[in-house]
């Protein structure tokens, strides 16, 4: 109805510019966290206006109700906007802007130049997403290719020596006809779990967690645009590790000591149970401040990782956020037993600024 | 149209009823073309301002956006679109009821009333409907021609400009052209004119009568007529310069009568439908749906109840009401009206910023301030009053504007912006003389960058080179 859509589209397009303007601020800030539905995000950006000599925020006006002088006026007061037309004044407003989150993953993945993951092995299934693509001789009419019909006419017209130049009509006889065809195409098996799991003894502060919940955010965004069925598991660990929901992930605050091993063995234990290499693209995200209890418990970690964990998941990182405590010890560790494992990607974030190239780290290898 | 939008019988019959109910009460309308639409099509129209074409512009489709938004949280609803236009043009949305409808209609035929008699309206263009059409077909050539973009741009900027004008000068003119016209042979030269105005959708040919004064002198407030005639332009973006003025003289008279008109179509719609119109099964649905647009938020100014208010408040003191209708705008409306009495009885105060803890409050109730405020808030039509006094400005062929200062300040960085504009489109540096907080100020910008400082004593234009 109306050429209205034309005009909505075209703003959402100038909108969405915008928005790809500026990624990189929402790369390092918690705006969007907690503004995901299920497939969209509803992103406050602010309203697109034009310029215009207007009066500003001195302006004095009447407004009509209770109250003595010196009364606070509730709410801004602004001309009032009855039930009539579209209201003409102009103000400051935040809108929301949805967005798919496909659309938000596919400019996460321009701007950061990410690539598309490949498929882990050659494990690829026939999944039943087949499209039009293949052609047959025979078929149902509603599925006639027509240009591809009368190709083949004017082909065999031509071949043939039938085809008048002056009266050219091409008459297509059955052997010419082709049909589209529903072509099913083996597709990579589309499911991948995530675990995220997070340090949480004493030493990694809000602003550390701020910074793993907004890392968080946007890997899980750029996964599920990659897999169609993604599974998010949340655990945190200080001595002992243990499976939250997501929100207690986000807001959790414990204390005392670290023991990573305990984390890693509970990854194993829910990839060897649930979540078969066989069946699931697994990704395990580490954030921690580096910190560990013990070098033993590290010995401990690096073993788990080398012999049990990395032959079983797609890819496994270590974000290490620094913290005022931590000593960052884990990384050094890490790189220096398991240098050269392909699999393997440890990152260091030092504040907010850091997060976009840590994600480009964690998922710029396509894996 | 089509007919998917007619009315359906019911409906049909109660138009006429309501209709004749109206005038003999006195109202006298143009003809009123109803038509149904749907709930999801009705915020589209309000979007277009009530027009079912407007000019492609993202502007309408983020208004169309918020205004869906508004709908689907149940935050506005509209009841109630029409044209200025001859036939006006009013929707029904099919998914009020019966009460509603009989409110709308009543309600439209006093909107009708007055576009037919506010004198501020006589100048309006009355085939609107057909000219935003037009407009819309011109710029789609345009864009067609020379890119979305190329086109989108320049809209943009002529659009931010589109306040730049001077309120009173269609009635100014058109008192002027009806002098002059009373010489000639009326009849004939009239339908000539109305033919004109018909065809008029290429360049403005040569010969058409365009009798009013040359725009470029100055000093003026019609900024835009003065760029149409003044400014170094494309002849396409000479158009648009063109058709954006249209459209805002188009609007003024309805934002300068704002209040006086929502009033009387509110207060005709209470008086048509409680005089019999309604089934008394429908009578508290209606107050409540009449309450409910005639509400005010603590600390804002309805329209709607302000209007309806000043009207009842004219009738009780044994005013001719038509006539009222017929010679006024909100600013002389309120300035015939509003006393002590009608100060005190509506609650008015003034608000403003407390600087010392940054929020709103309530400043003065003392109603001679009310009323000085009122009076400022609706003069020129609400917005400030910008004048262009200079177009040679030091000598350089620079624009200087002049910003009549009433005590509200300007937002400058918008104003910066604003004038950056202006540049772009004057390609030479412009100038805008202001105050802040009770200093002059001095802004200027040549296209690409503006700087805001504290001009010389001497004020605008007087600097020697």
């Amino acid at each position: 109805m109306f050429r209205i859509e034309r005009d909505r589209a075209r703003f959402r397009e100038i909108v969405r510019g915008r928005l790809r303007g500026d990624l990189r601020k929402y790369l390092s800030t918690s705006e969007l966290l907690g503004r995901r539905g299920e497939h969209a995000v509803s992103i406050p950006v602010p309203q697109i206006e034009l310029p215009r000599l207007r009066f500003g925020e001195n302006k004095k006006g009447v407004g009509q109700g209770p109250g003595d002088k010196g009364d606070p006026v509730e709410g801004e007061p602004k001309e009032g906007e009855g039930a009539g037309a579209a209201g003409e004044q102009e103000g400051q407003h935040l809108f929301e802007v949805e967005v798919e989150l496909e659309e938000l993953a596919r400019m996460l993945g321009e701007e950061l130049e990410l690539p598309d993951i490949r498929p882990r092995g050659d494990r690829c299934i026939d999944s039943e997403g087949g499209r039009y693509s293949g052609l047959r001789e025979r078929g149902p009419r509603s599925l006639r290719h027509f240009r591809r019909t009368y190709r083949n006419a004017l082909r065999r017209e031509i071949a043939s020596g039938k085809l008048d130049l002056s009266d050219p009509r091409v008459v297509p006889i059955a052997e010419d006809e082709r049909f589209r065809w529903r072509k099913s195409q083996p597709q990579p098996d589309s499911s991948a779990v995530i675990f995220h799991v997070m340090d949480v003894s004493g030493s990694m502060g809000r602003e550390q967690k701020d910074i793993v919940r907004i890392k968080a955010f946007w890997i899980d965004t750029w996964l599920r645009s990659q897999y169609k069925n993604l599974e998010v598991v949340y655990i945190v660990h200080d001595a002992v590790a243990k499976i939250v929901d997501q929100q207690s992930f986000f807001h959790l605050r414990e204390s005392g000591g670290t023991k990573i091993s305990s984390a890693y063995e509970l990854v194993l234990q829910l990839v060897l149970d649930k979540y078969r290499p066989e069946d699931w693209n697994i990704y395990p995200f580490h954030y921690s401040d580096g910190d560990n209890w013990s070098a033993r418990d590290t010995e401990r970690c690096v073993s788990l990782l080398r012999d049990e964990l990395l032959p079983r998941v797609n890819q496994f990182c270590y974000g290490q956020v620094k913290s005022a405590y931590g000593s960052g010890q884990f990384k050094k560790d890490l790189d220096a037993a398991l240098v050269g494992t392909e699999n393997l990607v440890t990152a260091s974030i030092n504040d907010r600024e850091g997060i976009a190239d840590a994600i480009r780290e964690f998922l710029g290898r396509g894996r | 149209m089509s007919r998917a939008n007619e009315l359906p019988p019911g409906l049909r019959d109660e138009v006429q009823r309501i209709q004749a109910i109206a005038r003999a009460r006195g109202l006298d309308f143009l003809d009123i073309v109803f038509e149904m639409v749907d709930a999801s099509d009705v915020n589209a129209l309000a979007a277009y301002g009530g027009f079912p074409v407007r000019y492609p512009s993202w502007r309408f489709g983020m208004d169309y956006e918020r205004l869906e938004k508004g709908h689907k949280y149940g935050l506005s609803k509209i009841y109630e679109l029409v044209i200025n236009n001859d036939p006006a043009y009013a929707y029904l949305v099919r998914t009020n009821s019966d009460m509603e409808q009989k409110l709308v209609i009543a309600h439209v035929c006093g909107h009708a009333d007055f576009f037919k008699h506010n004198v501020w309206f006589q100048p309006t263009e009355r085939k609107m409907l057909d000219r935003m059409a037009d407009h819309a077909t011109r710029l789609r050539e345009f864009i067609d021609r020379l890119g979305q973009d190329t086109v989108e741009i320049f809209l943009d900027r002529a659009l931010a400009l589109d306040n730049l004008v001077d309120p009173f000068l269609p009635l100014r003119e058109y008192m002027q052209n009806r002098r002059g016209e009373d010489e000639r042979s009326g009849a004939v030269e009239r339908a000539r004119r109305s033919l004109d105005a018909v065809m008029q959708g290429g360049e403005r040919r040569s010969g058409t009568p365009q009798r009013e004064r040359s725009r470029a002198e100055l000093p003026t407030h019609d900024v835009l007529g003065f760029l149409i005639e003044r400014c170094e332009l494309e002849p396409w973006q000479c158009e648009i310069v063109r058709i954006v003025r249209d459209e805002a003289y188009y609007f003024l008279p309805q934002r300068m009568t704002k209040v006086m008109n929502e009033g009387w179509a509110s207060l005709w719609h209470s008086r048509i439908l409680t005089g019999g119109v309604l089934e008394p099964s429908e009578v508290v649905d209606f107050a409540d749906c009449h309450s409910g647009a005639t509400a005010t938020a603590p600390g804002q100014l309805n329209p709607y109840k302000l209007g309806i208010e000043l009207w009842r408040h004219a009738q009780e003191r044994g005013l001719d009401l038509f006539r009222l209708r017929r010679i006024h705008n909100d600013a002389s409306f309120l300035d015939e009206l509003a006393d002590e009495e009608f100060a005190e009885k509506s609650g008015f105060f003034v608000y403003g910023k407390n600087s010392r803890t940054g929020r709103t409050e309530v400043l003065e109730r003392d109603w001679k301030t009310v009323k000085e405020k009122l009076l400022q808030q609706f003069s020129w039509a609400g917005m400030p009053r910008i004048e262009l006094v200079d177009d040679d400005h030091q000598g350089r062929g620079e624009l200087a504007l002049e910003h009549h200062h009433d005590g509200r300040d300007l937002e400058l960085a918008a104003a910066g912006e604003t004038l950056k504009t202006l540049a772009q489109m004057w390609r030479k540096p412009v100038h805008l003389f202001t105050q802040e907080e009770g200093s002059p100020r001095h802004l200027t910008s040549d296209g690409k960058e503006v700087r805001l400082s504290e001009p010389a004593p001497a004020g605008a234009g007087k600097e020697t080179a």
